[in-house]
């Protein structure tokens, strides 16, 4: 699925047209259909995001497209457009899925934003991917990868600087003021390892203050030479934080359009990093991910006492110390020890991000209107003190310079900076930013969005020396970010505020639903069928759960046994096992039950479209799983070979008999079902549901296998579908685990940092491996 | 034709005009190649009355400095204030403290009475002046960017940001750090912070930036220790004119 394409159905041309390009020119995949048969033929053919639809339509009206659609592709989120309102067919609309609905003539602002809400609504479901998303994630301290690490001597780091001096500049950190400067190092006494921050960062060597771009000569057939000066320089002593705004500079410099002159020094440049171990009171490097790193040095120390660990970074440090330095592999304790330096150092640092780093480019976008950037800016000098100090800001102005004769001449570019008045201003006076506040929101955005946006790596490094750098105090992101955070959840609280007198979104409060009809599966399992009370859907996904409430009783998560592609009322298969199963199976028709839900991910349907499917049901894992069988053959022509093993443990406990019956006899799905043990009745398969499967005949690259049954049968059934060559992306599980509040809260459902409820049931085996409570 | 070019000096120590002339040898050559000088009090006794660039040196504190510069500003195509008291009025606009008879009393004495004074302005309070050559004094380097420009028929590209920029640029440790105050977040830069980088602070002398948020900066300075009067004082001694001390 094209995660941003967009279906527009509207018979009048031009509210087609005019939507089409609106969204289009917003950057979305648009498509469009005239009438409700045409959108039906592409919903078959193709899948969309969102759906904007007219409700007048002629031939099939749009609350029958909305039905379709709904059976067809459930997830799609529709729009509606109506010029004509009015309460049943908005209220037949909603209850239908549709999500909102806007009156025509319609403004192409509301229209773009109600698009582009729904469209993150829609990505925030989960999706197949190797790693499990965990929401909301605290900010976290990336892992470091052991790389080749020795110890060096004082006196052996001190002849290595040495060594580096005779054949290069050597570069490094000093005292001066009683603060710590990068500067050039003219004996190794003069180097401080030890230091918090530095005033400027190091990358002042890679993007000098003030640079020569080209010499030229002035005339009618002007001459142009392009000015590229790099020396050979080594910088000692540089934080983590730093080197990871190196390693965005090398983004912004190396890759699109490459820039000459930064390469140049860069190549030019050997890095030896050192952690900080005495973080800067303003610093909040953790937060950011920056407080070590793994990459971006030839060298990197670790002060661990008497001696320094010295990590090799890349080849030219391993040369260097081949060179230079004499070196030993670290003792236990030495490994031990530079652990313990680090761990003691990121427990010094005072600040943190009070949202996940993740979530700042989404909080800035809907901040960028907030009072905040008014209020905050207000004692904003404009003095540039807070770009000119970034490690990450990169931004240079060009300016000609002449010699007297008028005739020579260098064409230089020099830091600039986006705080600064003139920034934006163009030569006809107009100047695009020219109030502070949009200055200094311009600024922040850059360090939490905009660079991190284009370039893949964050755009604040968390080193803190804006902050310190900041007369009026206002400069630090962290504070900007924390600030927004808030105003944004005070925001969002607001908001669920006034979603709470609905009272269909209440969180744990279930709707009522009647039960409609009960079926006896065995004398231990029943299948029951609701309707809501108040007409609505559930409007779930296959594997999906709802939690059951019993009042008095207490609440039971269950999965939903039917498809959606079933109309009005839906299925909870139930095994007689606790207080609330038990108080289910005494319940008659027509009795009230509580429901909340649905929860959780459900099978990753997407993922399973047009791919062969084998399915595998031990025992009651039937339940959940019938709902993907029924929805896949509701819709069998967008799969291909679909397979279905089964097993119970006895003829008695075979399960939904009539279905099992069917299934043996379709020509759309290839059955076969096993016992543990057999009766003196059962002329069928009798051993465990694993040896099934090297009966059936699957091509590994285009199967996807869902498994679901008791955790035991887990183990054997991976075994055997990892023998048939299937990829751990390709083995589709849905785990048991107590889950009691369905919304993330509770904790009860976490395996390790996930939460079953929110990430899950429903994951795939890879995801599962870095899983180690899962299976 | 070589353009040519005067220098006029009004109420003033001339420092700047001595300062123009800190040329090294070549560049002293190169731009006598590329201008005809006219009129230079400290350098040459011959006068013209034609010009073509004319730079006023000096505050205006008499009133028969008014017509001269306005002479100045008819005859000239382009009129450049050079230095701090041309182009923000300077340290002599301290006595603009004073009423009038006191300051006379307090130079000249019982001879007060010889001589006439009126409160120390700029000169682009007399005349529209077209750009200026900041500092006290201001640098050779910026000077000759003028005069380049000019040549070049191109507007000098002079910085509109405070201090701070040239500051951070040269690496120094912020005064504030050091235990000091400076003017530097509401000054012009161009100077190059040379003397921070000497070791000082900003005394402002290049003027207060475009639209300074000086209430901004007097809390700042208020929360590093000074009281009011110690604001208003720092303030004072180059940038009076611009009443920031009101």
């Amino acid at each position: 699925m094209q995660e941003n394409s967009v279906l527009i159905v509207d018979d009048e041309p031009i509210v087609r047209e005019s939507i089409r390009d609106w969204l289009k020119d917003a950057g979305y995949q648009v498509a469009t259909a005239e009438t409700g048969e045409e959108a039906l033929e592409m919903v078959e053919k193709q899948d969309f995001s969102v759906m904007v639809l007219d409700l007048r339509l002629p031939g099939k009206t749009g609350i029958t497209v909305l039905k379709e659609v709904k059976t067809q592709r459930p997830w799609i989120k529709s729009i509606i457009i109506t010029a004509y309102p009015s309460a049943e067919t908005t209220a037949e609309a909603t209850k239908l899925g549709a999500i909102d609905y806007l009156i025509k003539p319609v403004a192409p602002d509301d229209l773009e934003r109600l698009v582009r809400e729904t469209l993150s609504a829609v990505g925030r479901e989960p999706t197949v991917t190797t790693e499990v998303e965990i929401r909301p994630k605290p900010p976290v301290v990336e892992v470091v990868e052991v790389k080749k690490a020795f110890v060096i001597t004082k006196d052996s780091l001190k002849s290595m600087v040495e060594g580096l001096a005779k054949e290069r500049e050597v570069v490094g950190v000093k005292s001066r003021h009683g603060k710590y400067v990068y500067d050039r190092i003219a004996s190794f006494e003069e180097l401080c390892l030890d230091y918090d921050v530095t005033v400027m960062s190091p990358t002042k060597y890679l993007l000098p203050a003030k640079e020569t771009l080209l010499r030229f000569k002035i005339g009618d057939e002007p001459e142009v030479e392009p000015v590229i000066e790099a020396s050979p320089r080594a910088i000692i002593g540089v934080h983590p934080y730093d080197i990871k705004a190196i390693e965005l500079l090398d983004e912004a410099f190396m890759t699109t359009n490459p820039d000459p002159n930064y390469i140049a020094r860069r190549q030019n440049t050997i890095i030896i990093g050192a952690d900080c171990l005495n973080p800067s009171p303003k610093s909040f490097a953790p937060s950011m991910g920056t407080y070590l790193t793994e990459t971006g040095f030839d060298l990197l120390l670790t002060n661990i006492g008497a001696d320094y660990m010295i990590t090799v970074g890349s080849e030219k440090g391993a040369d260097l110390l081949a060179k230079y330095a004499q070196v030993r592999e670290p003792s236990g304790d030495e490994v031990a020890k530079q652990k313990a330096v680090r761990d003691e150092a990121l427990a010094k640092y005072e600040l943190s991000l009070n949202v996940p780093r993740e979530r700042l480019p989404k909080l800035l976008e809907e901040s960028y209107d907030d009072p905040y950037w008014e209020s905050r800016s207000e004692t904003c000098l404009s003095c540039g003190s807070c770009v000119m100090v970034c490690p990450t800001c990169f931004c240079f102005d060009v300016q000609d310079e002449v010699v007297l004769n008028l005739k020579d001449g260098e064409r230089l570019r020099q830091w600039d900076g986006c705080v600064l008045v003139d920034f934006a201003k163009v030569a006809t006076g107009e100047n695009f930013r020219h109030d502070k506040a949009s200055r200094f929101r311009h600024r922040i955005y850059r360090k939490g969005k905009y660079i991190l946006e284009r370039y893949g790596k964050v755009g604040c490094v968390g080193c803190g020396r804006c902050a310190t750098a900041c007369l009026a105090e206002i400069a630090s992101p962290l504070e900007a970010f924390n600030a927004i955070a808030e105003s944004v959840q005070a925001k969002e609280a607001a908001m669920r505020t006034i979603r709470e007198v609905k009272p269909e979104t209440e969180l744990y409060a279930p709707r009522l639903a009647e039960v409609v009809k009960i079926d006896e599966l065995t004398p231990n399992e029943k299948v029951f069928e609701f309707r809501f009370k108040d007409g609505k859907e559930l409007g779930h996904r296959p594997g999906q759960f709802v939690e059951v409430s019993i009042m008095g009783t207490g609440e039971s998560p269950i999965s939903v046994s039917s498809s959606p592609t079933k109309d009005g009322t839906f299925q909870l298969a139930v095994r007689n096992v606790g207080n609330v199963t038990n108080a289910l199976h005494a319940l008659e028709r027509g009795a009230m039950v509580g429901i909340r839900g649905p929860f959780g991910n459900g099978f990753p349907l997407e993922a399973l479209d047009g791919r062969d499917v084998l399915l595998i049901a031990g025992g009651i894992g039937l339940f959940p799983l019938r709902s993907l069988v029924q929805y896949i053959l509701d819709r069998r022509s967008s799969f291909g070979k679909v397979i279905l093993l089964f097993g119970a443990r006895s003829p008695a406990e075979r399960l939904f008999l009539d279905e099992l019956d069917l299934w043996s006899r379709s020509p759309e799905i290839e059955f076969q079902e096993t016992v543990d043990k057999g009766d003196e009745s059962w002329k069928g398969n009798v051993g465990v549901i694993t040896t099934l499967i090297p009966k059936v005949d699957i091509d590994p690259g285009k199967t996807m296998a869902v498994v679901v049954g008791p955790p035991i049968m887990y183990r054997f059934v991976i075994g055997e579908l990892k023998k048939k060559g299937l990829a751990d992306e390709n083995i589709i599980l849905s785990l048991e685990r107590r889950m009691k509040c369905g919304v993330g809260k509770c904790g009860h459902c976490q395996i390790n940092g996930v939460y079953v409820c929110q990430e899950g049931p429903v994951f795939t085996l890879a995801q599962l491996r870095n899983l180690r409570e899962a299976v | 034709m070589k353009p040519k070019v005067a220098f006029f000096d009004f109420t003033g120590c001339e420092g700047c005009q001595l300062d123009a002339l800190n040329l090294e040898g070549e560049e002293l050559l190169d731009l006598l190649n590329a201008v005809d000088i006219v009129n230079f009090r400290e350098v040459k006794t011959e006068r013209e009355d034609s010009y073509d660039i004319a730079f006023v040196e000096g505050s205006i504190t008499r009133e028969s400095e008014i017509p001269r510069l306005q002479k100045i500003r008819n005859q000239a195509k382009v009129v450049v204030a050079l230095g701090a008291c041309a182009c923000i009025g300077g340290i002599n606009c301290l006595k603009n403290h004073l009423p009038m008879e006191d300051a006379l009393r307090i130079v000249y004495g019982e001879d007060a009475k010889y001589y006439d004074t009126i409160p120390a302005r700029p000169a682009d309070a007399v005349i529209p002046v077209d750009y200026h050559v900041r500092g006290c004094p201001p640098t050779t380097a910026e000077l000759l960017k003028v005069i380049k420009a000019l040549l070049l028929g191109k507007k000098p590209d002079i910085p509109s940001y405070p201090v701070c920029v040239e500051c951070k640029m040269a690496g120094n440790v912020c005064v504030f750090e050091r235990g000091m105050t400076c003017l530097g977040p509401v000054i012009r830069a161009g100077c190059g912070a040379i003397c921070v980088t000497s070791g000082w602070h900003c005394w402002g002398c290049r003027g207060l930036v475009e639209d300074p948020n000086v209430d901004s900066e007097k809390d700042i300075l208020q929360k590093y220790g000074l009281t009011v009067e110690q604001v208003v004082e720092k303030f004072k001694i180059f940038n009076t004119y611009a009443e920031v001390t009101k």
